[in-house]
């Protein structure tokens, strides 16, 4: 036994070593591109504030303004107490910095969740396909190049229409609810009509992860190391947790960005058409859909949720192209 | 390639029944549809008002046998084996149906269906359902009759008037993106990292990266509220229609220009710019990226390099060795777009109010006339299986090294 483990630690030992100075090549490669740069300290900024939301919001997340005749009202308007709206007030009264605030909460939570969620999934799937081929990769590629046929939106708006709009519900254990609620900073009640739209977004959201593993496994299962892990004796999970799916992370880590930014406008495109997360929950989806109606008179409303939607949607672009490019073997200087 | 054509085939026929079945299973265990709410809006409606009603939409089927009549019209009464009836006494649904009453827990009153008093038989489905007012079913080309937004109206006649609106948009932002993507593509590639690149690269990064519905809103703000609202100082600025397709009263573009007449080409080409925009600025972007790369990529290959030392002029060898070959992989994503004519743009079309199918769709949902909506997905499924199967085939028309077995 001993004889076995001891090459694979002093494996181990080197790969820890040699990935070290990897990531910095990474981290070097990174920052040349300055666009990834920007857009990643950016977001930085709006998640962090998001996740400090109840300290720097100044108002209620529901809170009435009764004070002020005029809404919406521009923004910098004063309530009869002195606060300041810094971004105005909405239709309804509500301060919408504070509402912006805890959109990016929402909306950040729901891609964060999607994507990690859909990744995982997709990443496991497609390894088990790329790895044992014959009927598992058979069954697992039909499926995924069915639900790619499909057209997306078309189904994403009939399941939302139908699953949100009639308060279906998945039963999921109490902490996990309350972890959802307070992650959300939103009552429980909410919290669920969201996980549900998690639900759909992941449902088409691990294609693109599970074919990429599935390549990146199919090449790497015919490769010599993996034959020498199975002359040791070593099992499936163990070859494709610990060997597979790591060797084929880099590409899936880009795939991740991008989809942060892709599930953000889904989701903000389903709140819009009125069919994701629903007021008063605010996402920026659903601040812009109201926005649009009084738009006419106050054309400063959209731009409010509009301009942190684009900075974090194209920022994860950015980001994932930076990565790209970091990962990229062929770019090695 | 003829047994990979009908591998093929089948393959399509059978995926546009999984989406179909799918989404017809979608629609029947969602509540709501045509008669939802109509007990509490008349409640001076009987029992038999309300079987009625339902054989007319056909819900008293039971939904495998709806499904089946919704697709190929059967069954559409008793079955004939070998000059006999037979299974006369099947029921496939419910005529009368029995309600019950129940009080829930917190407090509220629910009516579930709690058994049946009066069955369909299939020997009872030519009396129930007389051939005029059921379908013959899609495979028959009878997509039903439209139940909310123009009540017992043929879906079929329904998409047709909102066709040619669609088509006006969607035709217009391919040429559109086709004749600008390409080009800036191309060039993008050919002076590789210079300034036209970058500039571009970013643009298109932008646009794919953009959502659509913000771009729209933006666009309106621009070319619509801006202009309106600084009328007083400004009164020369230009301002576009924000939405539909043709105008209901003249109007003015601005205050040196002639006052537009509704439904003449110029009041119908100044509604098209900001939709046609928007989806363009779309398109481009991702296109151009696709030439941009597919272009690189040829031109790093041998025989650019063998044409280059050949002595050939540096035109020659771009249009006439490397781009024929860059366009190859486009010629899969431009007939990706087949589907998109019928099926429009769904965002686009609600920000700009279009009256176009995507917007149909849109309606169709959210008022559940399951009709429409079943009907839209349907072709868009079969006509994108159809352009997945061209793009393949296509392929190895322009590619000769490319086979199938």
């Amino acid at each position: 036994m001993t004889s076995v483990a001891q090459p694979v630690i002093l494996n181990d030992a080197a790969k820890d070593e040699k990935q070290e100075s990897q990531i910095r090549v990474i981290f070097r490669r990174f920052r040349k591109h300055k666009m990834a740069v920007i857009s990643l300290i950016l977001i930085t900024i709006i998640f962090v504030s998001s996740l400090l939301a109840p300290v720097i919001a100044p108002f209620e997340r529901d809170a009435i303004d009764l004070s002020s005749s005029i809404r919406p009202a521009p923004p910098g308007t004063v309530d009869s107490q002195g606060r300041v709206h810094y971004l105005g007030i909405d239709h309804l009264g509500r301060d919408l910095f504070t509402r912006v605030l805890y959109a990016a909460r929402v909306s950040m939570s729901i891609a964060i969740l999607v994507v990690l969620i859909s990744e995982t999934f997709g990443a496991f799937l497609g390894a088990l396909a790329g790895y044992y081929g014959g009927i598992t990769d058979t069954l697992i590629s039909r499926v995924i190049e069915f639900m790619l046929t499909i057209p997306t939106l078309p189904i994403l708006l009939i399941l939302s229409a139908i699953l949100l709009r009639r308060d279906v519900v998945i039963p999921l254990p109490g902490f996990v609810n309350r972890f959802l609620s307070a992650m959300l900073l939103a009552p429980e009640r909410e919290a669920q009509k969201v996980v549900m739209l998690v639900f759909i977004l992941v449902l088409f959201g691990w294609l693109g992860a599970a074919r990429l593993m599935r390549g990146m496994a199919l090449s790497l299962s015919k490769q010599d190391f993996v034959e020498a892990l199975r002359a040791t004796g070593a099992s499936d999970a163990r070859i494709i947790f610990r060997h597979i799916i790591p060797n084929g992370i880099a590409p899936i880590l880009v795939n991740a960005s991008l989809a942060l930014g892709g599930v953000i406008v889904a989701e903000s495109a389903l709140s819009f058409l009125g069919l994701g997360v629903q007021d008063p929950t605010p996402t920026w989806g659903n601040m812009l859909s109201t926005s649009q109606s009084y738009m006419f008179q106050n054309p400063w409303l959209p731009l409010v949720p509009g301009v942190f939607l684009v900075i974090v949607s194209i920022g994860f672009n950015f980001i994932g192209d930076g990565l790209r490019d970091a990962l990229d073997p062929r770019l090695k200087r | 390639m003829t047994n990979y054509l009908i591998r093929r085939i089948i393959q399509m026929f059978f995926v546009v029944f999984l989406a179909a079945l799918f989404t017809y299973f979608l629609f029947n265990i969602s509540p709501g549809g045509p008669l939802a709410g109509i007990q509490q809006q008349q409640r001076r409606i009987t029992r038999e008002d309300l079987a009625r009603l339902r054989a007319q939409y056909e819900l008293d089927f039971y939904w495998p046998f709806r499904f089946s009549r919704w697709l190929i019209g059967l069954p559409n009464g008793p079955i004939v084996i070998a000059g006999q009836e037979r299974f006369t006494n099947l029921a496939v649904g419910c005529y009368l149906r029995r309600d019950e009453q129940v009080v829930e827990q917190d407090g509220q009153m629910v009516v579930i269906p709690a058994g049946c008093d009066q069955f369909v038989f299939l020997s009872d489905i030519p009396t129930l359902h007389p051939e005029v007012r059921s379908s013959k079913g899609i495979f028959r080309g009878d997509f039903g009759q439209s139940t909310v937004i123009r009540a017992g109206r043929p879906v079929w006649g329904e998409m047709m008037t909102r066709l040619p609106a669609t088509l006006e948009l969607m035709i217009t932002s391919v040429l559109l993106s086709f004749l600008f993507g390409i080009p800036i593509g191309i060039y993008s590639a050919i002076k590789q990292y210079s300034k036209f690149d970058y500039t571009f690269t970013t643009v298109s990064f932008i646009g794919a990266a953009m959502p659509t519905f913000f771009f729209g809103l933006m666009m309106i703000l621009a070319f619509t509220v801006l202009p309106n609202m600084l009328q007083e100082q400004f009164p020369w600025l230009p301002k576009l229609p924000p939405g539909t397709r043709v105008a209901v009263r003249p109007y003015a573009v601005a205050s040196w220009l002639p006052r537009v007449t509704p439904g003449t080409p110029l009041d119908r080409f100044l509604h098209l710019i900001m939709p046609v925009a928007v989806l363009t600025f779309f398109n481009m972007a991702t296109w151009s990226r696709f030439v941009r790369s597919s272009m690189l990529e040829v031109m790093r290959q041998d025989y650019v390099r063998t044409a280059r030392a050949k002595g050939l002029v540096e035109r020659t060898v771009i249009i006439k060795h490397a781009l024929r070959n860059a366009l190859i992989p486009f010629v899969t994503i431009a007939v990706l777009t087949i589907p998109g004519f019928f099926a429009g743009a769904i965002i686009t079309e609600t920000v700009f109010a279009w009256p176009g199918m995507g917007r149909l769709y849109f309606e169709a949902l959210t008022r559940s006339d399951w009709n429409i909506a079943l009907a839209f997905i349907f072709i868009t499924a079969v006509l994108t299986v159809i352009a997945t199967l061209l793009g393949d085939i296509l392929y190895t028309v322009v590619d000769p090294r490319i086979k199938y077995t």
